[in-house]
């Protein structure tokens, strides 16, 4: 597994903290890390936040994993967000036009103040 | 000297034994089945036999064609078990085994007892066991038909991977085949393009377009993901691409129109990055837009290499109603535009290095002199050394334009 995923809850957000490289073969397995991190997303208001510290690196499959689980927890009224990009990682959210559409935090702090 | 004879004794009469254990117990004997049906035959023989001896009074003639079946039956069975001993690989472990002792108990009774069958109750008893070896027909026949069964299934399989692989063969060929071979003929300039698919089925693509009004329409573009979606929705995104492109004079207002007809034919959700520009031969400008792809390099006559600004908008086909903003570069006479996908960039060696940005505008300025094609040619060679003998995990896309004026 090149990719690990822990869920931690922080209030009504659930926090995950993603670790490795997002390529092709991880996309399955983080897609149903974060499928398992919405369905356990509680009443309203709820937030889904990734945190990016310790992610090398992530393919064009995986940025596809990203914007499913925007749009699914957009369908359901979870807050979506990214935080503490590394700058090769940020660099092809940037690029992909993907922080157009998914809001992105320096740090873990900054992300929980604004999220539920 | 002396030591010698006895082995070679032994060894005299074991092979006549062993092959004929291999003829009437070895799992693929030709005669092993019609032995087992002697043997079990001779079991519910022997079993009705010993059943009427202990249960019913019979008559003498009676009792003595018991013995004589008891003596034919245990004959039999000893020579069965004689050659289950010899065809077995371990001997100790098949004479300890549960039917090893099933076996020996059931022939084990008639020796100790002699022939008088009315001795010791208990061992005649015993031979009711023989029951057991039934069991064991029993287990090997289930045993052996799950064998062939799998066998069937396993040979199925790997005929439908076959087939399956054939298949995908001939979709790769096909997607590479969709591609344009040549550069649409203009004075003053010229284009060449290549695409190397990876293994697995994947999703880039180029386009040379020649517009209504002489210019020329240029694109590279990686869907993502991997494998039939992919190219599927690299077929849908280079159709429409090409379609709109002859309608919309401008680059971004194209990707507009592009990415939202995407957004309604994408059941998978996938998505593609397209840097696409319209080159004007006759002026040397290229107007462009982007939707997510790798910044494109401009090599100069000089030799130096910029990359374009490539701030654009989102990848194509995640979200309608984006927007793109268009750009505008002038060329000069003897500078080359080259675009690529990340395939080259991200071409990774047997130490798991990438070749990388630098590597590449290296390979432009070095190698940016000579015609489009060349430039093509050395910069796909340069990659295919760098790779070595790792494997090609993504697409690998290359595109040149040259003006000369």
């Amino acid at each position: 597994m090149s990719l690990n995923a822990r869920l931690e809850s922080h209030g009504r957000t659930t926090l995950v903290i993603s670790e490795g490289r997002l390529d092709f073969g991880a996309c399955a397995g983080f897609q149903a890390a974060l499928e398992k991190a919405l369905a356990s997303a509680g009443t309203l208001p709820a937030g889904l936040l990734i945190e990016c510290a310790g992610l090398d690196y992530v393919s064009s499959g995986g940025l596809r994993v990203f914007l499913l689980a925007a749009r699914a927890a957009q369908r359901t009224g979870v807050t979506f967000a990214l935080c503490a990009l590394k700058p090769s990682v940020n660099e092809v959210f940037a690029l992909s036009g993907f922080n157009q559409i998914i809001p992105t935090f320096a740090d873990r702090a900054a992300a929980l103040e604004q999220l539920p | 000297m002396n030591t010698a004879l006895p082995a070679r004794a032994v060894r005299t009469v074991s092979a006549p034994v062993h092959a004929l254990a291999d003829l009437l117990v070895g799992r693929d004997g030709p005669y092993a089945r019609a032995f087992d049906n002697l043997v079990l035959a001779l079991i519910v023989l022997s079993v009705v036999s010993v059943v009427l001896q202990v249960t019913a009074d019979l008559p003498a003639w009676a009792t003595q064609i018991l013995r004589i079946t008891e003596f034919l039956v245990v004959a039999v069975f000893s020579f069965e078990y004689v050659l289950r001993l010899v065809a077995a690989p371990r001997k100790l472990a098949f004479i300890f085994s549960f039917y090893g002792l099933v076996d020996l108990v059931s022939i084990a009774p008639f020796y100790f007892t002699g022939l008088d069958v009315r001795y010791l109750r208990v061992l005649r008893l015993l031979r009711l066991l023989r029951v057991l070896k039934l069991q064991r027909r029993i287990l090997e026949t289930t045993v052996a038909e799950r064998t062939r069964e799998l066998a069937d299934r396993n040979l199925a399989l790997e005929q439908a991977q076959k087939q399956l692989k054939a298949e995908l063969d001939i979709a790769r060929a096909l997607q590479i085949a969709i591609l344009p071979s040549t550069f649409p003929s203009k004075p003053g300039c010229d284009g060449a393009a290549r695409m190397i698919p990876a293994s697995t089925m994947g999703g880039d693509f180029y386009d040379f377009i020649e517009l209504p009004d002489g210019q020329i329409g240029l694109v590279v573009a990686d869907v993502s993901g991997k494998g039939v979606p992919a190219a599927f929705f690299m077929a849908v995104s280079r159709t429409n691409l090409r379609e709109l492109a002859i309608h919309h004079p401008e680059p971004g207002e194209c990707l507009a129109s592009t990415n939202d007809v995407l957004c309604t034919q994408n059941p998978m959700d996938l998505f593609v990055t397209v840097f696409y520009c319209i080159f004007d031969p006759t002026t040397g400008v290229l107007r462009y837009a982007n939707g997510g792809h790798n910044p494109p390099c401009v090599r100069r006559a000089a030799g130096t290499v910029e990359m374009l600004n490539a701030a654009g908008g989102l990848v194509l086909g995640a979200m309608p109603g984006s927007r793109y903003p268009n750009h505008t570069v002038q060329l000069n006479p003897g500078d080359r535009l080259v675009l690529y996908t990340d395939g080259v960039t991200e071409a990774f060696n047997p130490a798991e290095e990438a070749f990388g940005v630098e590597r590449l505008i290296n390979e432009i300025c070095a190698h940016g002199d000579g015609t489009a094609s060349d430039l093509v040619d050395r910069i796909c060679g340069s990659v295919a050394n760098f790779a070595g003998l790792a494997p090609q995990s993504d697409d690998i896309t290359l595109t040149v334009l040259g003006w000369y004026a």
